[in-house]
């Protein structure tokens, strides 16, 4: 059972989620972003001889057609949504040190035509504005700061570590094709701004949407947190606590939070831990192959004719197994063991995905529970003051009860039945009501004495004021209600869809990793083959022993002979 | 004490007599030392390059434990042989010999051909003996392995396989009676006896360098040296390689695992994760049955013949002895003449009969030196002559298993290559195969 593709009751209609938070800022930004000077350039990493498209993200066994559109907001919009497979390439790595006292490194992002420069810190900002402006939606990771793989590696030195400084590239380059390749995120303009680089990005963190961003994003709306247009009955809403139960929780999203513990778990665990001590491994191997074949090429210096030859030939074959090792290893750590982590990170993304989609369900139930309460206590205003109303009207009739409390005297406003609103709160009743039991009147009586307990206003009006009061409060709650239905309805669906495209996305992730693992393991297998079958045929032309079955013996053995068999084969007994 | 060397090949068969391949005796000497046989290594047609009379192809197989459950247990090997040496009775001769009487022959070969490097014994394998495993299957498999070399070496020794003992070996039907007579009568008496053995002992131990250094036998020590520690190299470096293909092997089985675990989280994809988890699982099996069948091998042969090497150093040490013995001998020698000397030319002196009984004394001692001194060089030329000769049986020697060993090596490589390669190439379609739209 794929818990993530189950049927989602609160979901209506899908098509909503795709248009609904597509962002239409048309800013005109032209001023121009600060070009830094004597920037040096990273050498990159060895390449990997076919510098072909990058893995990552997959495109899968087929790709769905993109949704058609028309309206574009910027190039950038236009070039991402050109119905190509577009593909956005860090291409260098700079060293500089503009608008700072020490150097940074400072990657440059070529999409299409567009080239920006952005520092690390400026991707954890994009990241962050994005979570916090697409609060349902899954943000791809970026590499953390300290990342992965630094084993062999000071941290002081970690910053200038090419290798480091490579596989930053890669992944950051793999987090913008992520957006860029979403249904969703791929429009938001923002986006666009960091990837055209004709602002700086100090600039659009200051300018809207992002300058628009409340501080409490569960106080705003879900599908837009900037909207200077939502109803005020947002900030009505409850703050809900993360570990807050529900009364009627989500199976669909119980069962999505249990199977992302097990995967997050799974994958830092055993796959993580376990690709990490084979990479290291095989690094090892390789530098004993080096060390090895040079040690057989000294070795065959001090031999003469066709065994030195052999000899050599043989270091030759370990030499080639140190440099397909080399190879292979690199290859794993991009397609397999970076990939890996990626998703190890994903993991932590989405429980906090469904933590926030929680939130908002809490918010509904606590929105729903006070609305009941409200509803319950107008009820009980109601009932006392027909109760009252009732009873002034017999006591107004008849004479009055030696017990009978003390009653306010009919108003004319509580002659009417109908409901007014006063539109007063009533007054909690404080700490020591006095209740004397009216025989027969019991809990009524002593509500409405309650009610009018403290008050030197006249208890009717008292308790119109608190009946009128009440029905606003059930107004709001109930739009509050609305709101929060909505919203919660909204992060459902537009997670579950997420969750969908996730689970889709990472299916073809996995399926490019073993495929990419194969291949590499296939091919390092091939290189070897053929550097021993060279080893091999010169060995076999080191002259055969004299000592062998042959009809005349050779003197000159220079020649290869097969009739050793018997002397060379008995190396096992048989 | 003359003619030792002539002894020495009493203990070999000649075929005919115009077959031998090296002097029956000693040579005019032209030197000390100094031929005109080519020191090199590589074999050639010189006038002492070694001549094989014919083949002994031998095998030692199928370990027995004899006289199970009794407290005197001991393993059985069936040894034998084709051959077409004419010493042989038989071309297939073949016989049921232990351990000791593998020791047994090493050792009185080594005693009766001195100048022929005996391939070694291999350890007793302390730990096996003394925790009593001797007779598991892995140890016998490994004394069997071993001992086959031994016999193999053996056999391709143009001198030792026509030893009689070798030939005794095989053929006996009472080895026991054999291994008596050969000890009770020797082939030879001992090498170094009376003068050579007082002087040496005494005058040796003062000088531990060869006085005329022979350029060959230098270059031949420093070619061993340099092969010994390319051995000794090669093998630390490839036991390194080997615990690391061991730890690998681990690894790729913790992936299998791993792999397999995803495959139950991703319902969609179980099957070929499976796949992928049981190639990364072959995979791993392949690794270790490399280290075991080709690599484990490898190392045991290479450090078989390492020892091999010794053997062979420790000839050339004893060549270098004899030419010392020689040196030292004859600097006494000349010591002692000018000693007499200056005794004879004090005539005049009024204490004549000590004098002529002091220079009757000197006399007899310098014609015994005299005598020991020839015998000495002859001994040391015949020794050297002998272990140029020597130096191509081991190239020869040498080739044939780098040969073998390498051989082997790579063909244990591709196979793994090989398979490997077909294990990968065939997960490829499997996983091509999942359908994902993104």
């Amino acid at each position: 059972m794929d818990p993530y593709e189950t049927e989602n009751p609160f979901e209506e209609d899908t098509d909503r989620v795709q248009s609904e938070a597509s962002s239409a800022y048309r800013v005109n930004l032209s001023a121009p972003s600060s070009p830094p000077s004597q920037s040096s350039r990273i050498p990159s990493s060895p390449s990997l001889g076919s510098a072909s498209r990058p893995a990552f993200p997959s495109s899968g066994s087929h790709r769905q057609p993109q949704a058609y559109k028309s309206d574009f907001c910027c190039t950038r919009d236009q070039w991402l949504h050109s119905g190509e497979e577009v593909e956005i390439v860090i291409t260098d790595a700079l060293k500089t040190s503009v608008n700072s006292s020490s150097t940074y490194i400072t990657y440059v992002i070529k999409s299409g035509t567009a080239e920006a420069q952005h520092r690390y810190s400026e991707f954890e900002s994009l990241r962050t504005s994005l979570a916090r402006l697409y609060p349902t939606l899954i943000i791809p990771p970026i590499p953390s700061k300290q990342t992965i793989g630094d084993y062999a590696v000071k941290q002081a030195k970690a910053k200038e570590d090419a290798a480091m400084i490579a596989r930053r590239k890669r992944m950051l380059q793999t987090f913008l094709n992520r957006i860029a390749r979403h249904p969703i995120l791929s429009n938001e303009h923002v986006f666009h701004r960091f990837l055209d680089g004709e602002v700086s990005w100090t600039e659009v963190l200051h300018s809207p949407p992002l300058s628009l961003l409340p501080t409490n994003i569960l106080k705003a709306p879900s599908h837009n947190p900037t909207d200077q247009n939502a109803s005020p009955g947002y900030t009505a809403l409850p703050n809900p606590s993360a570990t807050h139960a529900l009364r009627r929780p989500d199976q669909r999203f119980l069962d999505s939070e249990v199977f992302t513990n097990k995967f997050a778990a799974h994958l830092s665990g055993p796959m993580e831990k376990v690709t990490r001590r084979t990479m290291k491994r095989w690094s090892d191997s390789s530098h004993d192959h080096a060390e090895l074949g040079a040690a057989l090429n000294g070795f065959s210096l001090n031999e003469s004719g066709q065994l030195s030859s052999a000899i050599e030939k043989t270091g030759q074959a370990v030499d080639a197994t140190y440099m397909s090792t080399t190879l292979l290893l690199q290859e794993l750590e991009q397609n397999w063991a970076e990939p890996l982590h990626e998703y190890t990170q994903f993991a932590t993304i989405i429980k906090k995905l469904l933590v926030y989609r929680h939130q908002k369900h809490v918010q509904y139930e606590m929105t729903q529970e006070n609305l009941e309460a409200k509803r319950e206590q107008l009820e009980e205003l109601e009932k006392s003051e027909h109760a009252a109303r009732r009873l002034e009207e017999a006591l107004g009739r008849g004479r009055t009860s030696a017990d009978s409390p003390r009653t306010e005297d009919g108003t004319p406003s509580s002659g009417d039945n109908s409901r007014a609103d006063t539109g007063y709160l009533p007054p909690h009743p404080g700490p020591n009501p006095v209740r004397r039991r009216a025989p027969g009147m019991g809990f009524l009586s002593a509500l409405s004495y309650t009610l009018h307990g403290m008050m030197d206003v006249d208890p009717a009006t008292a308790r119109r004021n608190a009946i009128s009061k009440a029905r606003e409060q059930i107004s709001l709650l109930e739009d509050a209600l609305h709101l929060s239905a909505q919203d919660l309805k909204y992060s459902s669906s537009t997670i579950q869809a997420d969750l969908d495209r996730f689970q889709r996305q990472k299916v073809a992730d996995i399926r490019e990793m073993a495929i990419s693992m194969a291949k590499s393991h296939r091919d390092w297998c091939k290189k070897n083959l053929e550097a021993w079958e060279e080893a091999k045929r010169e060995v076999e032309k080191i002259p055969d022993h004299p000592n062998r079955m042959l009809e005349e013996i050779v003197e000159d053995s220079g020649g290869v002979a097969n009739g050793s068999r018997e002397s060379t084969s008995t190396i096992d007994g048989h | 004490m003359l003619g030792e060397d002539d002894d020495v090949f009493d203990s070999v068969t000649w075929e005919s007599p115009s077959a031998p391949t090296y002097d029956a005796g000693p040579s005019a000497p032209t030197g000390p030392g100094f031929r005109q046989s080519t020191a090199e290594s590589e074999p050639g047609h010189g006038p002492h390059d070694p001549k094989w009379e014919g083949y002994l192809i031998t095998s030692v197989k199928d370990p027995v434990k004899e006289l199970a459950d009794t407290k005197d247990a001991y393993v059985s090997y069936l040894v034998s042989a084709k051959t077409n040496l004419p010493i042989f009775s038989t071309p297939n001769p073949s016989a049921r010999r232990r351990f000791q009487d593998f020791v047994f022959l090493r050792n009185h070969l080594s005693k009766d051909f001195p100048a022929c490097v005996v391939p070694p014994l291999p350890d007793k394998h302390r730990l096996e003996y003394v925790t009593g495993d001797r007779f598991s299957p892995e140890f016998m498999e490994r004394r069997r392995a071993d001992l086959h070399r031994f016999l193999q070496r053996l056999s391709r020794h143009p001198t030792l396989q026509r030893s009689t003992l070798l030939r005794a070996f095989f053929e006996s039907t009472e080895w026991h009676v054999t291994m008596h007579q050969h000890v009770a009568h020797p082939p030879g008496p001992e090498h170094t006896t009376g003068v050579i053995d007082s002087i040496s002992d005494t005058l040796l131990n003062a000088f531990s360098r060869v006085r005329k250094p022979d350029e060959r036998f230098l270059a031949m020590r420093e070619g061993v040296d340099k092969f010994e520690e390319g051995i000794v190299l090669t093998e630390r470096l490839w036991s390194r390689i080997r615990n690391r293909t061991n730890d690998l092997t681990g690894d790729y089985h913790d992936m299998a695992v791993a792999v397999q675990g995803l495959g139950f989280l991703e319902s969609g994809i179980t099957d070929p994760l499976n796949h992928f988890s049981n190639t990364l699982l072959e995979f791993s099996a392949l690794l270790r049955h490399t280290t075991q069948t080709t690599t484990d091998p490898f190392l045991i042969h290479l450090h078989s013949l390492l020892q091999y090497s010794h053997a062979n150093r420790a000839v050339l040490k004893l060549r270098d002895q004899k030419q010392m013995d020689f040196e030292e001998l004859s600097d006494y020698l000349s010591g002692v003449t000018s000693e007499r000397d200056r005794v004879d030319a004090l005539r005049g002196a009024d204490d004549d009969r000590s004098r002529v009984e002091k220079m009757r004394k000197l006399d007899a001692k310098i014609k015994e030196l005299q005598d020991a001194v020839q015998t000495a060089h002859e001994t040391s030329d015949a020794f050297s002559d002998e272990t140029l000769r020597e130096q191509t049986v081991f190239q020869y020697a040498k080739e044939a298993e780098m040969k073998e060993m390498l051989g082997n090596l790579a063909d244990g490589q591709m196979e793994f290559y090989k398979a490997a390669m077909d294990e990968w190439d065939r997960i490829i379609p499997i996983i091509q195969r999942i359908r994902v739209d993104v």
